[in-house]
């Protein structure tokens, strides 16, 4: 054992969309969410521990989330990040974005 | 949308730099969380403690690298590498110690100059005056119009009818200087005072640190309140800053006064001299005389005034007065001056004058530190390419470039600061200028901040040099070595306007400087009319002898006395304590005294007052043209003892020394303009028109004029009349010495002393002195500009040398295939100093157009020469064969080269 399954790799800048996304539910801490985006996706999609961390402290400096410390399900402490309103506008203005590409893309793949 | 994130991220980063150790420990946390997690979850699909926790980490990656890259997210991407392009720019300087020591010292030279002028301008005109609002006070000085608008000075009435009618203005008031001899100590002193109306306290701003200003009802005529405020130097000098001292009184030669207030530390009034202050009331003007004209008042504008407004209302209300007092009034009118302009009027020019001199200097060291960076950029063409090939922007190098110059110029600006520092202390230590006292220049945050942008500025535009030329540069043939001689061709422009530049800015400096000495040079050979050479002067008041009614004697009294006892006033003054005879007498007594006399006042001491006359027969004065002239009342061995020639006649003999005396003697300008080719002798003259009932005067001798107001020429051309000396309170006494005057200054003091202890000496100073402080402001420009333009003429040579020197030695090839060709060595020569000569050309006369722009602004300092003055053309000449010797020493050089050499 100890190889890691085959990651779904992401395409850039959706990272970002998928945890604006994925805190929509509610407050979580970076462990939470790469654990959701991996179910939602049917282990599809892997979130790298070096992507995620970096990505979620910069969507706080710019404002889309918020963080408290919390403590966890196991009773560790742990940083619990939030949408901010800014974070909720962002992310539709990406959601609808993505939509445009994404079908535009399938549209190519499935005339092609 | 877009700012506002940005706006956001840029506060969110800035509130992170105050806790970056709590904002690292937190990351740390945060991913020991989610290691600890991955754990937990190995363990549950069943290995070990150890194996999951290796599993864990192995998948999680270097979690050190992680928290680092996860912390970076807070800072400032452009100040991390700004941080490491200083470093780089430090490590690099810190290789090439030798040219980083050169550069920063030349920079420190010319910041710290700047830093050092700044801090003047900024104590003298960007701090301004010491009152709330200074900008509007205003001082009011009454004017006529003769051949031109000549200021003269304020009457009571008019005075009073100014604050009655005007509406400009929150209030008036009006002051005089003068002195007064305070008793009750050791030894009586002189000290100056002010006679100040009312309101000058509110019209300044300033409040009583103790006690209280003068009441309204303290400027009524006659005043029957003897009342006193005190300055704080003063009270603390002599009364220990005792504030009881309030309300008890102190003593002049003449009065008692009560205190009621004490100003707080620092204030000397508008005069700046002041030591107390007394009311208006008792200034002894002419309080019912509106023809009699002295004193100036100070005023505060109204917050929406503007001061035209106030110039066309006070000229409406000079009108009126003329109407209505023609006698008094006809030609007058109100000059409305700023108190800054009167204060600082003579120092601003000079001030703003050098503080552009001295930016020529700085603008000069950097031309050659611009020139030692295009070297070395040169020489690191290859390392600069490099960087380019290794993915360095352009952007990025020139950000590099410009960090470089900037570390230099604000290494610069600090050795600046601290050279700044000592020169600012020299300057006004040794300065012949004397500067108000609440003129304190120092290094402040705003000087400071000022050398600072500077040193920014500098730095961006020397940056800017070796970037042009960068920019300019095919990558690939700087990453080949041989590459050379073709790729300058951007850069020796840059050189060559380089030199352009310093040329022009050096003779610019060295042209303004010519001028200042030239004119200092005319000033101090101005011919004064008297001998100022081995003469002391001083003023000396002699009491009067203490009335019969007041009880107590002034050496024996209390220095405080509970108030209440009113001096009493005396109508006939008692005599002096000692006549002037017995003075004059003991003085000429004192070895090395040759002669003395004494005069109502002492020539450049700015004591004279005018009178209007009228010479007998003359039909050709009209009301505007109504003769003036100075008065003077001196000993018969005045003249004598200042060596001022008499023309004709003689001097007084001792029967005419009485009050109803008749004997005046006139200086030549008296004499030629009434009775031109007749002999002046025993001609008539009286005061005022010839219809008045002044008795008749009459011409005993005729003397050469003297510039007895104010070198180097007397501020109005009226001539002087002089009567017989009388006993007087306060007289000048001037003694002519055979040794240094100011030897003998003890002496003369011990023997005033001698003749009666009361008597108070003070003013004490030689002639030569006084002379010189009338040239003080020019001698101070003529001092510091040609200290700039001498280090502009140091550095520009050194500019041009270096510059010609690199020139050369880039044609080194050519020159050894030219004489391999058969050029002569002198042929050599002539091209280089072809091309030296053209750029100094160039220079010099862009630089004689700036100058003629410089003696513009000069223009009141300069006496008696104009830019197209000799010392004008020796500047130029003076820098040009300095700057073409520094051409020849390349050239020379050039001659030398060797073909072989060069061709194999």
């Amino acid at each position: 054992m100890g190889e890691a399954p085959p990651t779904g790799e992401l395409m850039p800048g959706t990272l970002d969309m998928l945890i604006l996304k994925t805190l929509t539910r509610g407050e979580l801490h970076g462990y939470g969410i790469a654990q959701t985006i991996q179910r939602a996706s049917d282990e599809v999609l892997r979130v790298e521990e070096g992507a995620l961390y970096p990505a979620l402290h910069r969507l706080e400096v710019r404002g889309w989330l918020r963080s408290s410390w919390g403590t966890s399900e196991n009773n560790r402490r742990a940083k619990y990040y939030r949408l901010t309103a800014l974070g909720r506008r962002e992310l539709e203005r990406e959601a609808a974005y993505w939509h445009r590409v994404a079908s535009a893309v399938t549209r190519v793949m499935q005339t092609a | 949308m877009k700012t506002r994130h940005d706006l956001i991220s840029i506060w969110r980063r800035l509130i992170d730099m105050t806790g970056r150790r709590r904002r690292a420990r937190e990351v740390d946390d945060e991913l020991a969380f989610h290691l600890a997690m991955r754990v937990e979850e190995r363990k549950r699909t069943g290995l070990t403690d150890e194996q999951a926790a290796l599993a864990a980490r192995r998948q999680f990656g270097n979690v050190t690298a992680l928290g680092e890259q996860t912390r970076e997210m807070w800072r400032f991407p452009t100040m991390d590498s700004l941080i490491q392009d200083i470093r780089y720019a430090v490590r690099t300087l810190v290789r090439s110690p030798g040219f980083s020591v050169v550069t920063i010292l030349v920079l420190a030279i010319g910041i710290g100059a700047n830093t050092a002028m700044f801090s003047l301008v900024d104590a003298m005109l960007l701090r301004g005056l010491p009152y709330p609002d200074a900008n509007s006070l205003v001082v009011l000085i009454g004017n006529v119009q003769r051949a031109v608008v000549e200021r003269r000075g304020n009457s009571y009435l008019d005075h009073l009818d100014w604050r009655a009618r005007s509406t400009r203005f929150v209030d008036m008031a009006a002051y005089s200087t003068t002195t007064m001899t305070l008793m009750g100590f050791d030894e009586p002193e002189r000290i100056p005072i002010e006679t100040v109306s009312a309101p000058y306290f509110a019209v300044l701003g300033v409040s009583p640190a103790y006690g209280r200003t003068f009441k309204p009802e303290e400027d009524q005529v006659p005043n029957r309140d003897m009342v006193v405020i005190l300055s704080d130097a003063l009270w603390r000098r002599r009364f220990d800053a005792d504030p009881s001292i309030l309300n008890h009184t102190i003593q002049s030669s003449a009065r008692t006064y009560t205190v009621v207030g004490i100003m707080p530390p620092g204030f000397t009034g508008v005069s700046d001299t002041a030591q107390l202050w007394i009311p208006f009331a008792l200034s002894g003007t002419a309080f019912d005389n509106r023809g009699n004209r002295g004193f100036q008042t100070i005023a505060r504008l109204k917050p929406d005034a503007k001061i035209d407004q106030a110039r066309a209302e006070l000229d409406v209300i000079s009108k009126q007065l003329e109407r209505q007092y023609p006698d008094t009034n006809e030609k007058r009118a109100v000059e409305v001056s700023p108190l800054s302009v009167e204060t600082y009027g003579q120092l601003k020019p000079v001030v703003l004058t050098l503080m552009a001199a001295v930016s020529f200097v700085l603008l000069i060291a950097c031309s050659n530190v611009a020139n030692l960076l295009l070297g070395r950029s040169e020489a690191r063409q290859r390392e600069i390419a490099v960087r380019s090939a290794l993915g360095a922007g352009q952007s990025r190098l020139f950000r590099q470039l410009v960090t470089e110059s900037c570390v230099l110029t604000l290494a610069g600006a600090a050795a600046g600061v601290a050279f700044a520092q000592v020169a600012v202390k020299t300057l006004t230590a040794a300065s012949p200028v004397t500067f108000p006292s609440f003129v304190q220049p120092g290094i402040n945050v705003v000087v400071l901040a000022f050398t600072i942008a500077v040193a920014l500025v500098c730095g961006l535009l020397l940056g800017l040099a070796p970037a042009m030329h960068t920019r300019s540069e095919k990558l690939g043939d700087a990453l080949k070595e041989t590459a050379r001689g073709s790729t300058s061709a951007r850069s020796n422009r840059v050189r060559a306007a380089l030199v352009i530049a310093e040329v022009a800015l050096a003779i610019v400096l060295l042209v303004g400087a010519g001028l200042m000495i030239r004119s200092v040079q005319k000033l101090t050979a101005v011919d004064t009319g008297f001998n100022p050479q081995a003469l002391l002067t001083l003023d000396v008041s002699v009491p009067r002898q203490p009335a019969p009614t007041t009880g107590s004697s002034p050496a024996g009294g209390a220095t405080v006395a509970p108030a209440g006892g009113q001096a009493a006033p005396a109508p006939p003054p008692p005599p002096f304590v000692v006549s002037s005879a017995v003075i004059l007498e003991r003085v000429r007594a004192v070895p090395g005294v040759t002669s003395a006399s004494l005069a109502s006042d002492v020539p450049l001491d700015g004591n004279t007052s005018a009178v209007f006359y009228s010479a007998e027969g003359d039909s050709t004065s009209g009301a505007q043209t109504m003769p003036r002239a100075y008065v003077h009342r001196v000993t018969p061995e005045f003249f004598d003892t200042l060596g001022i020639p008499m023309k004709a006649g003689r001097t007084f003999n001792e029967s005419e020394a009485r009050p109803d005396g008749t004997a005046v003697i006139v200086s030549e300008n008296v004499a030629r303009r009434f009775w031109l080719n007749q002999d002046p002798i025993g001609k008539r003259l009286k005061f005022g028109a010839v219809t008045s009932q002044n008795p008749w005067l009459t011409i005993v001798g005729v003397v050469g004029e003297v510039k007895y107001r104010g070198l180097p020429s007397n501020p109005t051309g009226d001539p002087d009349l002089y009567f017989p000396a009388l006993d007087r309170a306060v007289q000048g006494l001037l003694i002519r010495t055979s040794v240094d005057p100011a030897s003998v200054t003890s002496a003369v003091r011990a023997a005033i002393r001698a003749a009666h202890p009361s008597i108070v000496v003070f003013n004490v100073s030689t002639m030569a002195d006084l002379v010189k402080a009338q040239t003080s402001a020019s001698t101070f420009t003529t001092w510091l500009l040609g200290l700039f333009a001498t280090t502009a003429l140091v550095l520009s040579v050194i500019g041009i040398y270096g510059v010609m020197s690199y020139l050369v030695a880039q044609r080194t090839r050519e020159f050894g295939i030219r004489l391999a060709l058969g050029a002569t060595r002198r042929e050599i020569v002539a091209v280089v100093l072809r091309h030296g000569g053209r750029l100094i050309l160039i220079g010099a006369v862009i630089g004689i157009a700036g100058s003629l722009g410089l003696s513009k602004v000069l223009g009141g300092l300069l006496y008696g020469v104009t830019p197209a003055d000799s010392a004008s053309a020796l500047a130029i000449l003076i820098l040009v064969t300095v700057a073409i010797l520094a051409c020849l020493v390349p050239a020379f050089r050039a001659t030398r080269v060797d073909p072989v050499d060069v061709l194999r």
